[in-house]
Order: C-alpha cells, then sequence, then structure tokens
C-alpha cells in the first residue's frame, strides 16, 4: 500500500495505517528531541507529543508534502518550543575557538602546531566515541545546538534555518558557524586528553 | 593558524559547506596546501560534521514503544469514537 492510500485509511479511523505511516518516523523524531535536547526524558515527551498532535489533526494533513515531513514539522515545532524554556547562554566570541588564541596564551613561542585527531575511529571505541559527541553537541547553548543540528545533521539550509528561527541570514550563519567551531573545539580538548591516556 | 588565518575561517567553513564562489575556493586550497594549521582546521571541521552525523539514528527504546503505543491507540480510539 502507498503512503496515499495508508494516509486515506489512518483519516478513516484505520489504527493500523496510521502505525504503518509513523514507525518509519519514530526513531527519527526521537533522535532529533534526543539531540536537540540532551535527555532521554524531553526526547520522549517529544516524541509523545508529537504524535498526538498528529492524530488531533491527522484530518488536516492534505499531502502537500510527505506524511513524514509533516510529522517531522510538528516535532521541530515541539522541540523548538521545550528549547524556549532552557536557560539561554551565549557562547564566547569566534576567536575564542580558534587554536591561536589559545596557542598565543599558552606559548608565546611560533613553530606551534594545532592538534590533529587524523580518524578518532582508529583510537577510540565506538560506545566511547559516541559518549564524546553527544557530550559535544550537548554542551552546546540552546540556542547555537538548536540551528548547529539543523544545519549539520538535519542538512537545512542557512535560508530555511533563517526563516525558521525568525533572524537574517547574515546572522544565522554567523550563530551556525560558531556553534561548529565551539563543536570542533571541545571535541579537539577530548580527543587530545584521550589519545594521550591511550599513548602513556 | 597565522594572524592572517583568523580571517579565513568564515571562507574556510563556507568552503566546508560547499557555499562558495570557486574563483575564492582556489584561493583558499592553495593556501590550505601551504598551510598545516589550516589544513588541519579543515580536516577537523570536516570531521567533526562527519562524527556528528553517525548516529543519527537511534532506535527508540523498546519501553517507549510500548508505552507509545497503548497511548496513541487510546487516544486514536476517543478521537474516532471507539470506547474500548
Ligand atoms: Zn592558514
Amino acid at each position: 500500500m502507498n503512503e496515499k492510500e495508508l494516509v486515506a485509511k489512518a483519516q478513516a479511523g484505520d489504527f493500523e495505517a496510521f502505525s504503518q505511516l509513523i514507525d518509519a518516523n519514530k526513531s527519527k523524531i526521537y533522535a532529533l528531541g534526543l539531540k536537540m535536547t540532551g535527555n532521554q526524558h524531553d526526547a520522549e515527551d517529544i516524541v509523545s507529543e508529537t504524535l498526538v498532535k498528529a492524530i488531533d489533526n491527522i484530518d488536516k494533513f492534505r499531502g502537500e508534502s510527505a506524511f513524514g515531513t509533516w510529522l517531522y514539522t510538528i516535532a521541530l515545532n515541539q522541540a523548538r518550543a521545550l528549547f524556549a524554556k532552557q536557560k539561554q547562554v551565549d557562547l564566547k566570541p569566534i576567536e575564542e575557538y580558534l587554536p591561536t588564541k589559545k596557542a598565543e596564551d599558552l606559548h608565546s613561542s611560533s613553530g606551534f602546531k594545532i592538534f590533529d585527531w587524523e580518524d578518532p575511529h582508529k583510537r577510540l571505541e565506538s560506545a566511547e566515541l559516541k559518549r564524546i559527541i553527544n557530550e559535544a553537541i550537548g554542551q552546546l547553548p540552546a540556542k547555537y545546538r538548536e540551528v548547529f543540528i539543523l544545519r549539520y545533521l538535519e542538512e537545512l539550509s542557512i535560508k530555511e534555518i533563517a526563516k525558521l528561527i525568525h533572524e537574517s541570514e547574515a546572522s544565522t550563519k554567523s550563530r551556525v558557524l560558531r556553534a561548529k567551531l565551539a563543536v570542533r573545539d571541545y571535541l579537539s580538548g577530548r580527543f587530545e586528553e584521550q589519545y594521550g591516556q591511550k599513548m602513556s | 593558524m597565522g594572524k592572517k588565518c583568523l580571517d579565513y575561517i568564515s571562507e574556510l567553513n563556507d568552503y566546508l559547506d560547499g557555499e562558495i564562489d570557486p574563483g575564492l575556493c582556489a584561493e583558499i586550497e592553495e593556501h590550505i596546501g601551504k598551510c598545516e594549521n589550516c589544513r588541519i582546521m579543515v580536516d577537523s571541521l570536516k570531521q567533526t560534521v562527519k562524527l556528528c552525523r553517525e548516529g543519527k539514528e537511534i532506535e527508540l527504546p523498546k519501553q517507549l514503544e510500548d508505552k507509545l503505543n497503548s497511548m496513541l491507540k487510546s487516544r486514536w480510539d476517543k478521537k474516532f469514537g471507539k470506547n474500548n
């Protein structure tokens, strides 16, 4: 049965059809919630609230987008509503996440080389790596975590994100960059630490 | 990364995200070829995105799946007027 037929059945009250429609998307929504909020409890809330909204509004779905996209938009709005409640903290200016600044603080001599991670998969176990990656995203203040996820995990364009968060494209772009540099900086610090431990 | 390289960071990122005009692209590639730190910066920024994309699909915990199913079913029955 194709999606259109499933939607028609669901709108007529067939729960099985609805279940099939959401099956392919449940995990995706959960993963989005987990990344956005950084905790399982909120991620679970996002999944259940999204699906409840989908039930309540199933008759309003007109098939203008794929069903998955429709669900995803609901999930995104749920996640953003939760975000609004989180404390808004700012990141340091871009320069602080660049190695030069730190190098100047540490050693005034030149010839400084920034840490080269190479491929972390070769150095760390996958569970450990996964934990570090989640920490790196999780440590971002909410408004940065949001744009980072939307840009690089959900692969939305700067234009789309700007519209979603009601900011100019220029400021969205710089927010995305700061977020990315902060994630890189965090990963770099953690990898340097971990690689060092492995070698000693 | 020299002082000059700092000015590059926004362009470096555009370059990585594929949002840059070809002229500037060649200029950056030339710089990366000469500047080890910028090369590492570009590599690690690339890895940052790649790593974060891994594990994007996380399975729904079984417990939640069960809880969800019964909750959704009762919501559904309420909406479509089946009270059993
Ligand atoms: Zn350079």
